[in-house]
């Protein structure tokens, strides 16, 4: 697993699922069906992003998708990153 | 005039002096005994004495001697409440007062002692007493047992039942499962509870014998399934609880009740896990869920078969009406459904009451059918939402008073827990709607696990996801070990559930 990855599921089991180890928590687990993660807690998502990993998330880009599983929270970020490091 | 139901219990008394009556932690009573004590419990009591236009209160739990007492009532065609013992000594002071009961009679015998009875002497005088509402409408002379259910606020409500009614139901239930001479008939619920009509009364009337649980017992499954062995008991009614004490029990020793022909579940929604279980518990058993409640008692019936293999466990239906019982649905909107769909229950039903004691509160539970009735039949508003499917089946979605809006949408309580309480490793749960600021409501999970699982919120949210729609998922769930708050007739009591949240919420800032 890499760091981001880690970081992700750490992240989300302390705030949601104290209970739960990382380990326990699959990459393509479907946070907001399985009701872990729901409007309120995406917003708590988003700005733990933008502090953790210091990318912009703008509103166009806010959708639930992006924030569906921890691979697509982890490709998010890649893909902000990778913007900002290009500019 | 018709016989009374002590008549035909005199007749068995005569005409099988030596059949056994009842079982009592393993001592049999017969026929001839219990009419013998019903005789002696008339006289201490001077039952025959006391005033005819008046009802008596009975404070008594399980016991031969109580049943004697009651017996003695039935002979002299007093009507009697008898609300729960477990009740708080104000609430039973209250209840005799509002019956109006003249006399409060209790069993005695060495049987009948308990240290809960002795506390409830100490019951405090009451000063502001609750005013009587004797007679209730439609008069009191035909009444003969008044039960009570729970309130959903203050007093528990008294249902008084005409003995026609009672006369009614016993016929049908002897018939329905067979009671009669040399069946054997357990009885779990507490003797305060309708379900009493069935295991004590029905039998008694129809000369078969009672082998009666003592409620201090009643979760000790090994007990259970030994009084069920032991006496060789055909007829099993209780709350799926006992089943799943059953379940549990046999699980280590392997045992079978091949007694049981008839097992009969009630109260509650029996869990998948349960019904599964069942045909390899009782081999030579016939399955029933009922469906009935204090105020109209048994309504609909569903003979099911457990579960096949491989098969996907469903909602047990609570089924079709019993003979002579009437239903509606009232959808949402105040209609009354013809064909599919959902709605509140109602029902109309021979062995009914004619409404509670307090007539004031029968506004909201009882009415004429607006429409096409003939205005005098008085449909029971059961509170109730269930479902009709294309074979005419009904299941039952819930109770209308655990719909909750979470963000908007109508959820209810009851549907989540059920979807839970599927899970293997779930023992019991609770979910409760959580006032919450900008979702209106919000879900909390309680769940007590296995004492072995290793089950925790991800494992429940995994097992829900196919299950529940995305508002019926908990916001929150908590794993504990130790038992749910119940409530004294054995429920979970969520109010409690909900307080003990509140207070931890509190606590934490």
């Amino acid at each position: 697993m890499d760091e981001t990855t880690v970081k992700i599921k750490q992240f989300i089991v302390d705030e949601f699922m104290p209970d739960v180890s990382v380990d326990e928590l699959d990459s393509d687990f479907d946070l907001l069906t399985g009701g872990v993660v729901d409007s309120l807690g995406l917003l708590q998502v988003v700005a733990w992003l933008e502090t953790e990993f210091d990318v912009g998330v703008d509103d166009s880009q806010l959708g639930p998708e992006s924030f569906r599983t921890v691979d697509a929270i982890k490709t998010f970020v890649d893909e902000a990153r990778g913007t900002a490091n290009a500019g | 005039m018709s016989e009374s139901f002590f008549d035909h219990f005199a007749a068995q008394a005569q005409s099988q002096p030596s059949a056994p009556a009842l079982i009592w932690d393993g001592e049999t009573i017969t026929y001839g005994e219990l009419a013998a004590m019903a005789a002696r419990a008339s006289a201490d009591n001077g039952v025959a004495d006391l005033p005819e236009d008046r009802p008596v209160g009975i404070r008594a739990r399980k016991s031969p001697e109580a049943i004697a007492l009651i017996l003695a009532c039935l002979q002299a065609e007093r009507p009697f409440l008898l609300p729960s013992v477990e009740l708080a000594p104000e609430t039973l002071a209250k209840l005799f007062a509002q019956a109006g009961a003249g006399r409060v009679l209790e069993p005695h015998g060495p049987r009948s002692e308990s240290a809960s009875l002795r506390a409830i002497e100490e019951a405090p005088a009451e000063e502001d007493e609750e005013p009587s509402q004797w007679p209730p409408a439609g008069g009191g002379d035909d009444i003969s047992f008044m039960l009570t259910t729970s309130g959903s606020t203050g007093l528990p409500k008294v249902v008084p039942l005409p003995a026609g009614a009672v006369d009614r139901f016993t016929d049908w239930a002897a018939s329905q499962f067979d009671i009669g001479p040399g069946s054997v008939v357990a009885n779990y619920a507490p003797l305060n509870f309708d379900l009493c009509l069935l295991d004590i009364w029905t039998t008694l009337k129809h000369g078969g014998c009672v082998a009666l649980v003592d409620q201090d017992r009643a979760t000790n499954g090994g007990y259970l399934a030994d009084l069920i062995t032991e006496n060789e008991v055909n007829v099993l009614q209780a709350v799926p609880m006992l089943y799943r004490l059953l379940i549990d029990v046999t699980r280590e020793d392997g045992r079978t009740f091949p007694s049981i022909t008839h097992a009969i579940t009630t109260g509650d929604k029996i869990p998948a896990t349960s019904l599964e279980a069942l045909p390899g518990l009782f081999p030579n058993g016939r399955f029933f869920n009922i469906y009935g409640c204090t105020e109209t008692n048994d309504s609909l019936i569903h003979e099911f078969k457990g579960l096949a293999d491989g098969e996907v466990p469903t909602n047990v239906p609570v089924g079709q009406p019993l003979p002579g019982v009437r239903t509606l649905i009232k959808t949402d909107d105040g209609a009354f459904l013809d064909g599919t769909g959902t709605g509140e229950l109602l029902v109309w039903t021979p062995f009914q009451t004619r409404g509670y004691l307090n007539a004031e509160l029968n506004a909201e539970r009882f009415a004429p059918h607006p429409e096409a009735g003939d205005g005098e039949t008085i449909y029971y508003h059961s509170g109730d939402v269930v479902r009709r499917h294309d074979d005419g089946s009904l299941t039952l979605e819930g109770r209308a008073d655990f719909y909750v809006k979470v963000r908007g949408v109508r959820v209810s309580t009851q549907v989540v827990e059920q979807a839970i309480q599927e899970h293997p490793d779930v023992v019991e749960v609770a979910v409760v709607a959580v006032p919450d600021e900008l979702a209106g409501k919000r879900l909390h999970a309680v769940i007590r696990r296995e004492a072995a699982s290793t089950l925790n919120s991800l494992g429940v949210r995994k097992h829900c996801a196919s299950r529940l729609a995305r508002t019926e998922m908990p916001s929150t769930i908590e794993i504990v070990t130790e038992s749910l708050p119940k409530t004294s007739t054995g429920k979970i009591d969520r109010k409690r559930v909900l307080a003990r949240l509140e207070e931890m919420t509190h606590a934490n800032g």
